[in-house]
């Protein structure tokens, strides 16, 4: 086997910045509001349920004060899902594949494709109708290092998951 | 004494009998544990149960007993296992026959135990673990060391080294054991927090499920009666809870030595031609074979106390090891040149020279904001409980912190050479952590938006046994950092196992 290992500059090497990020589908923004809506409504249903169970006075004279606190910390999430929504994005290069998401704190992980183990392709109820798709990427490594990349249209998901199987197998 | 000839269906050790009897017998026991009590009870009462009489329990206890020994008999005598070239052959089992055919090449690791019984009758059991799920692992509970050892280097042999490997594989000699006085050494300098953490939930586990034998002890009152007598002077009160930390810090101490000796009496590290055995235990005997190929950390830990006494232990972080022996593969109170040469021979080409860079200034800052409200959260709770006079101990407290993070930054630092990564950092501890670059399943960059404006970021790097992080780095290094490993790992296309 010819292998030469020569000093690269590191501004020679593919560079992380240079990689358009493709946003995932815009469909999704709904399967999020939709959950976020399901979960608020639970909250507020059993706050309410409380108001008429619960009988202490501590509970009773600062019901108003809690629902406040509930309702602020929801809007305030629901603001900030919908701003994260836009920096979720994802690209596969030729050797790995990237994911992007996060508002607050940013994460770009990035997995090798030599290092995939298996990758699958799992659709919820919600995605369904929208014609979504989650594309769920496996390494050997700690829980840490999978990729679970939410909301990709579905024959999107279908040319990825094909392409990188591929690969994977051409691998081994 | 006859070489035992592996290609043939051969059973363990005749001792193998009273092993698994005495394994039954203590899982039946155990089982049926609350049963006995409630026996006990009603014979400590009545004098008989269920209108048996006690000769008639006892007869019924051997009877048990018997029955049980003819299944260990059975199981003894239905338990064969062979070699053939490739495979390992086992066939267990004495109403269903089981056959189970693992090929070489599959075996993740073989461990050689001794458990107390064991030790006593001589012989070792060997465990034969398989990548998977941890019902996969196997176990031969007895066979005489020999043989074990035998069957070891048997079943690490690939089948198409078998004419290089037959001679080499003698040439092993004992790199390191540790003395009784460094191990007692090394249980002194132990975290002797973590200790009293474990006695601590220990007792008050226990105090819950034995609560209202404890209550009927009138345990409280008692103590309370003796508090009372010496509430004549508050020097008595300080004095009490001076003896009872005194008391908590010997008993931890205490727990730290005996737990350490316990768990490496005898540590042996034996280097062979390319693996590297550890052997050690008092009660338990483990013996286990680190190989570099499967090796994914290392991590190497000292703090102050014990690097003036120089010990150092070496972390060895394996892929595929099941939970339970990953604690095993730790090898205390090294010298430091000890740990040298080990890294180096688990790490070819490791050569830590290459520069070291320091995480900027921002680090500090968090690390004084994670510390401001530590101490703030303990100030708040100590008001409560113990009035205004918890002020000293936060003062206290402050001073602490800022020893923390100024410790804290001064170990921090990364070196990132051809092959390796290395990080260094701890506080009371300082660790080291090495990993090999081509090992890497991915690489994370991560950002705040308040790191942003500062142009920060950590970059994690992950392999198949740990994460590692670069803390706080300028957001341009991290990114060519994480390009510069991308581009190591997908040019190579070396394997990580």
């Amino acid at each position: 086997m010819d292998f030469t290992n020569t000093q690269i500059h590191h501004d020679t090497l593919p560079d992380i910045d240079d990689v358009v990020l493709k946003p995932i589908s815009s469909q999704y923004i709904k399967v999020i509001i939709i959950n976020k809506l399901l979960l608020y409504t639970v909250c507020f249903g059993f706050l309410i349920l409380g108001k008429f169970m619960i009988t202490k006075a501590g509970f009773q004279n600062n019901f108003w004060l809690i629902i406040s606190i509930v309702f602020i910390f929801c809007v305030i999430n629901f603001v900030l899902a919908l701003l994260a929504f836009r920096k979720r994005k994802y690209a596969i290069r030729e050797h790995d594949v990237i994911y992007a998401h996060g508002l607050i704190v940013n994460t770009i992980t990035t997995v090798p494709i030599s290092r995939i183990q298996h990758i699958e392709e799992s659709r919820s109820w919600l995605s369904r109708q929208f014609h979504l798709a989650t594309l769920n990427i496996y390494t050997a490594g700690e829980s840490g290092s999978d990729l679970s990349i939410k909301g990709l249209p579905q024959h999107e998901a279908r040319q990825v998951n094909d392409f990188i199987s591929a690969k994977v197998n051409e691998n081994n | 004494m006859k070489i035992t000839d592996f290609s043939q269906p051969i059973r363990q050790s005749s001792k193998g009998i009273i092993i698994i009897f005495a394994f039954n017998a203590f899982k039946f026991f155990k089982r049926f544990f609350v049963l006995f009590i409630a026996f006990g009870l009603s014979l400590s009462k009545k004098k008989s149960f269920a209108n048996l009489t006690l000769t008639n329990l006892i007869l019924i206890c051997v009877g048990i007993l018997v029955v049980l020994l003819i299944i260990a008999v059975l199981k003894y005598l239905n338990f064969k296992f062979h070699l053939s070239k490739d495979d390992f052959h086992l066939s267990t089992g004495i109403f269903n026959k089981d056959n189970t055919i693992i090929p070489k090449s599959k075996i993740q690791n073989v461990y050689i135990k001794q458990n107390f019984l064991q030790q006593i009758i001589n012989v070792v059991s060997l465990n034969i673990e398989t990548a998977g799920d941890t019902k996969s692992e196997i176990q031969i509970s007895a066979l005489d060391k020999p043989t074990a050892l035998r069957l070891k280097s048997e079943l690490f042999q690939k089948a198409k080294q078998i004419d290089v490997q037959t001679e080499v594989t003698e040439a092993e000699n004992v790199f390191f054991r540790v003395s009784i006085k460094r191990l007692l050494l090394e249980g002194i300098s132990q975290n002797h927090l973590r200790s009293f953490a474990i006695i601590a939930s220990f007792v008050f586990g226990l105090y819950y499920e034995f609560k209202d034998y404890v209550e009927e002890l009138r345990l409280r009152e008692r103590l309370e009666d003796i508090v009372h007598l010496d509430q004549e002077s508050v020097l008595n009160i300080i004095l009490l809870n001076l003896v009872g930390i005194l008391a908590a810090v010997i008993i931890s101490l205490l727990f730290s030595v005996i737990k350490t000796v316990i768990t490496n009496f005898n540590l042996e590290v034996i280097e062979n031609q390319k693996t590297i055995e550890i052997n050690k235990g008092l009660i338990n005997k483990v013996s286990l074979s680190l190989t570099p190929s499967r090796i994914q950390n290392i991590v190497i830990k000292t703090n102050r106390v014990k690097r003036y006494f120089g010990l150092h232990t070496l972390f060895v972080k394996q892929a595929m090891v099941n939970a339970k022996q990953r604690k095993n593969f730790v090898i205390i109170a090294l010298e430091q040149q000890q740990v040298k040469h080990l890294v180096n021979k688990l790490l070819v080409n490791y050569s830590g020279k290459s520069e070291a860079f320091k995480p900027k200034p921002y680090y500090k800052r968090i690390m004084a904001l994670r510390a401001v409200i530590t101490v703030g959260l303990l100030t708040v709770l100590g008001v409560l409980i113990f009035g205004r006079n918890f002020w000293w101990i936060t003062g206290l407290l402050l001073i602490l912190s800022v020893l923390y993070v100024w410790i804290g930054y001064k170990k921090a630092y990364y070196k990132i050479d051809e092959d390796y990564v290395s990080i260094g950092g701890g506080v009371i501890d300082t660790t080291t952590n090495i990993l090999e670059i081509n090992k890497i399943q991915a690489v994370k960059l991560r950002q705040t938006i308040f790191q942003k404006r500062h142009k920060i970021a950590s970059v994690f790097i992950a392999t198949a046994s740990k994460t590692v992080k670069i803390p706080y780095i300028l957001e341009n290094d991290a990114k060519s950092i994480a390009n510069f490993l991308l581009f190591k790992v997908e040019s190579q296309h070396r394997d990580w196992m």
